[in-house]
């Protein structure tokens, strides 16, 4: 089996997009914390050894979100006290820690897409869409790298010439603007040059072929396959009202039905699926740590 | 590369797209998930139609050269927001959008706001970032005449491109949050977003003013020099 971050780029997009787009829109406490839990342990799993510096931030916005909701909202039946004649309702304060699991869950799901996700995958998958688009994007992304260094340049020269002041904000910010202006006439006789190469090269002249690391395989067409007969199952069971579940006035919907049980098995395999090849690599790390320690 | 010839099937499809894909969208919204959840109706909307404008400059034919510059336009965007005090995205992508049309002007908007957040972050915000940077572009197309002549039209347009994008964006904050739309929480978002918009106000007009002689005419001119 395959680590999860070598199935095709398409495979993991479309993974990506139904996990976190069922979390998004499905207001199912179960799912939603099954999807925090899957977000977390996927995102830790990616950041292994590293310290998440940010988990501070995250738990901020969580308390934030979630106390913001019973403060603007004064339907439901149980009030909890009042605030300036208002009343916090027991209802609008869980619907609040509702919408703050999805929120916090779904931003840990595009986390860890960022992770796996990387340029080149992303530009393969953009690249199935519009040619064009991708090959534009990747221009772009190379220019990048290109012109901070020329931007370097131009501010050592600047300051080789004298014409370059750091003594107070606005001069900072006139230099900084002068030379992003270098950097722009620059950059378009540049790339001039680059449109006189492919040009050359023989660039529009007939059907682009283009290479790609990337091949779908039948783990691939597997992979995907679960994944869809995952999501499937869980949007089948919101579209007949297994996982619905009201706030306002007062909480009502039965979370343990039957086939609210099985959207929730199949959520928590489908949110489980990158781990699959963590616990192998564990189980690698640890073989071969036992080898090394014998030899 | 593929090109559709015939002019009656590619507007076709231009009708059909947005009058059957997204009506289409809005129906599923409805019935699969409980009817108050716009906030799925506006993602699928807002990537449908990033999505169809992309498909419809993948038919066309565009120069070389004018590709170039716009994938420049895009990087100068991005490498402009690692710049301190800087923030250019609508200035550029006003100018681009004034002097190289409309479509150019929406391409850089889009694609500055996915390129940028490889480094900011992506969400399921960066189709609605695409979708109101590009619009600022394309609309800046469309008025290019006068926006190219006077200051003031430039300063009122940049102006209004913060808000607007602003409002957008707060739009989708709540539908977010809240599922449906809600006034009172609306007019919250937007309140505490206010420094923010007052930065994006104040930096649209500003850098619109200073940049726009100088990298509109540097745009005017290698349009001019190279036969763009």
């Amino acid at each position: 089996m395959p680590a999860f971050s070598d199935y095709n780029p398409i495979v993991v997009f479309i993974y990506f997009l139904t996990v976190a787009g069922l979390a998004m829109f499905i207001m199912n406490p179960v799912i939603l914390g099954i999807s925090l839990f899957g977000a977390l342990i996927c995102f830790r799993s990616r950041t292994r050894g590293k310290k998440d510096r940010s988990s501070g931030l995250f738990i901020g916005l969580f308390l934030l979100l979630a106390l913001l909701n019973p403060l603007f909202h004064h339907n439901g039946a149980t009030v909890l006290f009042l605030i300036n004649d208002n009343p916090i309702t027991l209802e609008a304060l869980l619907y609040g820690f509702t919408s703050a699991t999805m929120v916090v869950s779904v931003i840990y799901w595009f986390r860890s897409f960022s992770l796996l996700m990387t340029g080149d995958r992303l530009l393969y998958v953009f690249g199935k869409v519009s040619p064009k688009f991708s090959l534009m994007l990747s221009m772009s992304l190379r220019y990048i790298p290109l012109f901070a260094t020329q931007a370097r340049k131009i501010k050592a020269s600047r300051k080789a010439l004298g014409l370059w002041k750091e003594d107070n904000l606005w001069d900072a910010v006139k230099g900084g603007i002068r030379g992003f202006i270098c950097l722009a006439g620059w950059s378009l006789e540049n790339g001039i040059i680059t449109v006189d190469s492919m040009e050359a090269r023989g660039y529009g002249s007939g059907k682009r072929s283009f290479y790609s690391r990337y091949s779908f395989s039948l783990w691939d067409l597997g992979m995907l396959i679960l994944i869809l007969a995952l999501t499937s199952v869980v949007i089948v069971s919101k579209a007949m009202g297994a996982l619905d579940f009201g706030f306002y006035p007062r909480i009502g919907g039965e979370l343990m039905t039957g086939a609210a049980a099985g959207a929730y098995a199949c959520y928590t395999v489908l949110v489980l699926l990158p781990l699959g090849q963590i616990i192998r690599e564990a189980g690698y790390g640890r073989e071969k740590e036992r080898k090394n320690g014998n030899h | 590369m593929v090109v559709i010839k015939n002019n009656r099937i590619r507007n076709i499809i231009k009708i059909l797209i947005p009058f059957v894909l997204i009506p289409a969208a809005v129906v599923v919204g409805v019935f699969v998930f409980d009817d108050r959840s716009y906030a799925f109706i506006s993602l699928v909307v807002a990537l449908l139609s990033v999505l169809l404008f992309v498909a419809g400059f993948e038919k066309r034919r565009t120069g070389t050269g004018r590709m170039a510059i716009v994938t420049i336009m895009v990087a100068l965007t991005v490498t402009g927001r690692f710049v301190p005090y800087f923030k250019p995205v609508v200035a550029l992508t006003v100018i681009t959008g004034i002097y190289l049309g409309g479509e150019a002007g929406f391409l850089v908007g889009a694609m500055a706001a996915v390129i940028s957040n490889f480094y900011f972050g992506q969400g399921p915000w960066t189709p609605f970032q695409m979708l109101a940077w590009g619009m600022i572009g394309l609309v800046a197309g469309f008025m290019g005449e006068v926006l190219k002549k006077g200051r003031i039209p430039l300063a009122v347009y940049g102006f209004f491109s913060g808000l607007f994008f602003s409002f957008v964006m707060d739009v989708w904050t709540v539908l977010w949050y809240n599922k449906t739309m809600d006034w009172n929480l609306y007019v919250e978002a937007l309140v505490t977003a206010i420094p923010f918009t007052a930065i994006y106000v104040i930096s649209n007009v500003f850098y619109l003013m200073i940049l726009k002689k100088p990298i509109g005419g540097k745009l005017e001119r290698i349009c001019l020099k190279y036969r763009l």
